[in-house]
This record gives C-alpha cells, structure tokens and sequence, in this order.
C-alpha cells in the first residue's frame, strides 16, 4: 500500500511519521518558534496543551475552521516540547490521552481504508474481514497479538480476548472497536515521545512559556494520586472476599498457594500492616521458615530487591489463578482489591458517623 | 546398599550413554539453566552454558535428579535474577493430572501424616484426623485414567491454539513431562515479547475462564410478538462453535443431579430430561433452545457455561503467566519417576504412548522391597499392586518405584 497521507490527514493526525517528516521538509525548527511568524503555531501549541488540561474527560479540539492545517500539523510537536519541558507525569499522561481521545473521534469517521491505512503505519496486520458470525457481520480482522497489545489494559469484559471471535489468529472488529483500539495504541505512541531525555535539548524559551501555562492552570495539575492507609485502619471487616478467604486459610495454618500468598501480603501491606504482624499471620502454617518468610514480605514491601513496593493482582488476574471465591455487591462495581478495601472503609465510617449522630 | 546411592548411579549410567540425545532448546546462550542434584537439596539456578555440549558434558558429569531450563531468553542467563536482562520467553503450557479432577486419585494417591505416621488414600486432608498435624508427604501416580484426562485437555489446548489463535503444528512442541502431565511450548517469534498480562488473556482464553456466552451467540431476540432465545451452531468457529459443542456433550450424557447442580428449577430439569431426544436431534435445525418452555436466558446461560468448561484447556495457569519460569528439559529423566519427558510432534497426540515412550531404562533385572504400589504398567509390560513383599523386576521398574519412595533396594 502506498498511498501517503494529505495535509488534511496529517492536521487531523499530526503525531503519524509522515507528519514528523512533512515538518522537517518545511524546515520548522524549534529555536525559530519565537520569531513573529511562527505566533500562530507557539499559540496553538498552548492551547492544545491547555484543552487537555481543563477538559474532562481530556479531549484536544479539532475544528479545521478556526485552525489551517499547517498550524494544526506543526503545533503538535511543539506541544510535545512544551509537555516534555514541564517534568510532570500526570500532565504527560492527559495530554496524550487528550491528543488521542481526539484521533479516536475522528478515525470513528474515517473510511475503511483510512483506518486500515494509518494502522498499518503502527505495524498491525489488520485488514478487512467481512466475516459474519450469527447475526453480525465484523468490519476487520486484527492479528491478535496486535489486538492483546493494545487490549489487555482494557477492563470491560466486552474487550476480553475469550469474549471476541477469533479465528485463525485474528480477532473480528467493527470499526469504532479498531478506532478504539487505535486510540490506545495513539496514546502509547505520544506518551513515548514525551521522553524526559530530550529535555536539555529544549530553548529556554519553551521551559517559560510551559512555566506561564503551569502558574495559569496550577489548579488543572496533579501529582498522581498514591494509595495510603494509616496502619491504625486495617481492619478486617473491610476485606473483599478474596483476601478474607486467603486471611483466615492462613491464620488457620490452612496451606495457601503461592500466587494467594503474594496477593495476601501485598494487600496486607497496602493497606498498611507491618512485616513483623504479617510474618505472624504465617506461623502456623506447616511450611513455616521465619527467615525465608520474612524475606519475600519485605521484598514485597520493597525494602530489599530491586525496592519496588507491589500492589495485589488486579480482580481479573485472581479469577484467572482461581483465587476469586465469588463477588458481592462491592465486588460488581470495582477491579481491584485495594479499591474495594478503601470504598468499604469509606461506607462504614461514614455509617459511624451517622450513627453517632444519632 | 542405599537406595538413593543406587538410583544416582543408575541415572549416571543413563547420561554417560545417553547425553548426546538430550534435546537442546534454541538460543542456548540465552537461557538460564537449573538443576536439583541428589547430595543437595537445594537447586542449582543462574548456570549458563554456551552450547550443547557444554550443557551435555555437565550434565553426563554431575547425573542430576532434575534438570530444567528457563522458557525465557536473557542477556546474561548466569546474572541474578533482576540483572539478567530479560529478551523474550516462550509461550508454555503445563497439563498436569494435578490440576485436572479425576477420580482415580483416591484408588492410587496416597498421603501420609509426618508426625504421626497415619496414612490414608487420595489428596491429604488439611488436618491429620490423627494428631491435628498439617503437614505430609504425598504420593501421587501417573495413572492410565489420569494421563488420559491429561491427553483430553492437551488436545482441547492444541485445537484451540492452532484453529482460533493460528499458530501453526511446526511452531508447537509437544511433550510428556515424564511423570503425570503434558507440556506443550509455542516457540514463534510473534509471541517472544508478550508480557505477563497479554499471556494471562491467552490463558483466559484457552481455560474459559472469564467467558460471558452472550458475546458467543447465545441471545433473546423478538419474533413474531414474542421473545425467543438463538445461540451458536456446533459448526460455528472459536468459541461460539465450542460452546454448542460443549452444550451438546453436556446435554447429551446430563442426569437430573448434573442440571440440579447448574441451580435450575426442579420443573425445568424434567422438562429436560423428558425432551432430551428431542433437544439433542433438534442441533441439525436451530438448536434446542426453544424447547423447553420456562428455560429462558439466564438457565441457557447456565448450561452453555458448564460447556463452555467441557471445551476448555485445564492448564495450570501460574505457569504460562511466569515470564521467568523453569522447564524440564527434553530427554533428561524424572527424578521421581526415572522415565524421560520425551518430545513429540503435537499431529502425534492421539496414538502417542506415554508409558511406552518415555521408558529410558531397558537391561537388567533388580530385586526390591516394595512397601506399597498400585498396579502399573511401563511399555508393554504390567506390574502389581505390590504390597510389603520382595520382588525382581526390570529395571526401568524397580527405578518406578525406587524414584516413588515406594520400595527400597535389597542386597
């Protein structure tokens, strides 16, 4: 396939190679931004970083009326440098979400050969399919490994591998499910181009336009939340099923297999008990080595090894190792241990509280 | 003479002959080695060797109980485990007997309480009713009846693997591990890089686990002023086919127990098990799903589910998911059996003979003490039950159970 991209293409998808290398044929370079010319680009770099930060959810604007294509094309990297400038991972993270948010709408209404066009730029081996299966007749068929790369992190089960039809190593899609797709792989792309390694190879002159934006929105920009319980909270009564079955297996001495065990300490320590009170819970149990024990749990709590500090496994990933005793009505609405361990925590304080009241 | 002296040096023997045959995986310079010797109990991990002959010398020399490789490809095999520099694994399936319900563990299994001494049959209890003691040691035994459950899910796995997720037989290596299970290893340059979560999808995917039948064809739709249920058709491909399959298989050999259990109403299960015929002829035009007036949705869903689970692969899923893990290597020996995982091409599966082939030892006769065995077979040839009694047997036989702990060597 050789087609090549139109302008129009590249303003509409400015992060596609062919755009990188259409700006270095105009001869765009960064230390010429700030020359009068250039204003209307720097501007619209800003607002693309701005739109990203104050939407919700992120979505950088397309709208080829208020923009022309050459600024909507060019703008984009110097988004990227203004992004890349400010150090921060909860900005990176939403203006790549935001910038692909947008291509995910505007590749919902592209033609079947657009699509399969700018997928294959990303090296998947899609094409069309036209497979019917019962009452519905797929648009596309994905390599799977390409369709697991980009899926997998999707939680819904609709996006399950075993939920889709596969067939002789492809998945068949309909178009919004390819475009979605795509926004994903999109959004990977541009996060990966935000690389804190080029920061000093950036003008000065970008860090203090990316300064003005951050004192302008210091309301949009976050650090990433972390999760924190203080140890006095731990309580039993908060635990999702999973967790309490391995909880009492191990305080019974009952023997708890290995994934159950890393899940069990790991959640323990999340939610803020001590390696010495773990060590504890796993005396009785009849291949009890305080030494070895007490390793693995500070290696999990990251205070040996490479000191990574580990979460549970995600509710999926137990029902996968069968560890996963059956939901209750918390389970439905969450996808993680700890998530479940905190909204819990949060129902049944705010129950004191009423109670107290009176 | 000591018995464990007797097997190490059996096993030494079998590799001073035999090490040329040990089947090398690919890219031996990128993979981590591990062994279990028999003067340690320990294993022996992080060792790298640069070729074949590296490995087999060390091998021949060191006659090991266990020898395995790692499923993955490293920089630096030999380095600690975060600073090997991870490359890729294959993808690898584990069919164990272990994970597999069957019932003939409690004719052949047998545990015994370490404190106490009680012994008893099947799985070992959490508790030992004698003393409360919660440890023991376990014997378990490759049975025909287990191999065979075995051999049912590696052939549901390998259908799976090569009509829904494409690989092809030439990138599949099939195996018996040389105790009570199959090991079936994708090596294709598409999954190398695969992380543990995309390989979680695949064992989801192969196990069923996580299946909701509405996206496989199993729906309520309106006709005619009234509602009626469609679902997939058995000649339907991926799991839309598997699962009226495995519907049918259900429904074809279902007692009113099995579809009591699935949680439907008294009523409905006669209803079924009165039009049973009738539903199971009724797969050449549409389906059953209309029979049975008052089985609506949420019931199909409940037998087309228990299908679905007919179909699927029980592999064990820690295994696939370990991007790190170890593997037995081809053509080494047991160290609880003394028989070789021995490599076959996975067209093979049907007629393959895993008591036959995986047989290493064939001269010589041994006299034993047997304290307890089930009856066995090794090749051609059947062997017990043996209880507290002295017998001669050929070696590959006496080594069965020498390797079991279930006799010792007499002078």
């Amino acid at each position: 396939m050789a087609k090549t991209l139109t302008l129009e293409d590249m303003a509409k998808y400015p992060f596609m190679p062919e755009a990188a290398e259409e700006v270095r044929k105009l001869g765009f370079r960064i230390d010429g931004l700030f020359e009068a010319d250039y204003a209307p680009i720097l501007e619209r770099a800003e607002r693309r970083v701005i739109e990203a930060l104050t939407t919700s959810p992120p979505e950088v604007r397309y709208d080829p009326s208020l923009y022309k294509e050459d600024v909507e094309m060019l703008s984009f990297p110097v988004a990227v440098a203004l992004v890349t400038s400010l150090a921060n991972e909860y900005v990176k993270r939403r203006y790549a979400l935001a910038e692909a948010r947008r291509a995910y709408e505007l590749l919902k209404r592209e033609s079947e050969e657009k699509i399969v066009e700018i997928a294959r730029k990303f090296g998947w081996r899609i094409r069309f399919s036209g497979e019917k299966a019962g009452l519905i007749k797929f648009d596309f068929a994905l390599n799977f490994i390409d369709y697991l790369r980009n899926a997998a992190s999707f939680h819904d089960k609709d996006w399950k591998l075993i939920n889709k039809f596969v067939i002789n190593g492809e998945v068949h899609l309909s178009k919004q499910e390819v475009a979605r797709l795509l926004q994903e792989e999109i959004r990977r792309y541009i996060e990966g181009k935000i690389d804190p390694k080029i920061r000093s190879a950036l003008p000065e002159k970008i860090f203090e336009r990316a300064d003005k934006i951050k004192q302008a929105y210091s309301s949009s920009f976050k650090e990433l939340p972390t999760e924190d319980f203080s140890p006095s909270e731990a309580t039993e009564e908060a635990f999702p099923p999973c967790i309490m079955e391995l909880y009492r297996a191990a305080q019974s001495g009952r023997h708890v297999p290995h994934v159950g065990r890393f899940a069990l300490t790991s959640f323990l320590i999340n939610i803020g008990m001590s390696p010495d009170s773990i060590v504890g819970l796993f005396r009785r149990s009849s291949d009890f080595n305080e030494r070895m024990t007490r390793y693995q749990i500070e290696h999990i709590a990251g205070e040996r090894g490479s000191g990574t500090k580990y979460t549970p496994p995600k509710c999926d990933t137990l029902q996968t190792h069968g560890l996963c005793p059956g939901m209750d009505d918390i389970c439905r609405g969450i996808k993680h241990p700890l998530t479940y361990y905190r909204r819990k925590m949060r129902a049944m304080k705010a129950k004191r509280v009423k109670e107290s009241k009176g | 003479m000591d018995t464990q002296a007797f097997i190490q040096e059996r096993f030494s023997e079998f590799y001073k002959g035999n090490a040329s045959g040990i089947e090398t995986p690919k890219s031996i310079e990128n993979r981590e080695f591990g062994f279990t010797l028999f003067k340690e109990k320990m294993m022996v991990r992080h060792k790298g060797f640069i070729n074949a002959e590296e490995l087999r010398d060390f091998i021949k020399k060191n006659a090991p109980s266990n020898a395995y490789y790692s499923a993955a490809y490293y920089s630096v095999p030999e380095a600690k485990m975060d600073e090997k520099g991870w490359l890729g694994s294959d993808l690898f399936f584990d069919i164990d007997a272990d994970h597999i319900p069957a019932k003939c563990n409690k004719i052949h299994d047998s545990w015994m309480c370490r404190k106490c001494g009680l012994r008893g049959r099947g799985s070992a209890p959490g508790k030992c009713p004698s003393c409360g003691n919660e440890s023991f040691d376990e014997r378990t035994w490759p049975c025909e009846i287990c191999l065979e459950a075995a051999r049912v899910e590696t052939m549901n796995l390998l259908d799976i693997l090569t009509s829904d997720l494409g690989f092809s037989f030439s990138d599949i290596r099939c195996s018996f591990s040389g105790h009570r299970g199959y090991h079936v290893q994708v090596e294709s340059e598409e999954i190398l890089k695969l992380d543990s979560i995309a390989r979680k999808e695949i064992v989801d995917y192969v196990t069923g686990t996580g299946i909701d039948v509405l996206f496989h064809g199993l729906e309520s739709i309106r006709r005619d002023g009234g509602k009626l249920i469609a679902g997939p058709g058995l000649h339907e491909r991926g799991w839309r086919g598997r699962a009226a399959r495995g519907t049918y298989e259900f429904l074809l050999a279902a007692t009113p127990e099995d579809l009591m259990r699935l949680g439907l109403k008294k009523s409905i299960v006669d209803e079924i098990i009165a039009n049973k015929d009738l539903m199971l002829e009724s797969w050449v035009f549409g389906g059953p799903w209309n029979i049975v007036r008052g089985l609506g949705l949420k019931g199909w869903s409940k037998i087309v589910q228990r299908g679905v689970s007919l179909q699927s692969a029980k592999i064990d899923t820690v295994v696939t998911v370990d991007i790190h893990r170890l593997i037995r290597l081809p053509n080494t020996l047991h160290g609880k059996t003394g028989l070789l995982k021995v490599s076959f091409p996975p067209n093979e599966i049907e007629q393959f003979d895993p008591l036959k082939r995986s047989v290493a030892f064939r001269n010589g006769d041994v006299k034993i003490y047997v304290e307890e065995a089930p009856k066995f077979r090794l090749g051609d040839d059947s062997f017990g039950p043996f209880k507290k009694q002295t017998v001669t047997l050929p070696l590959s036989a006496a080594l069965f159970l020498l390797c079991k702990d279930a006799a010792r060597v007499v002078d």
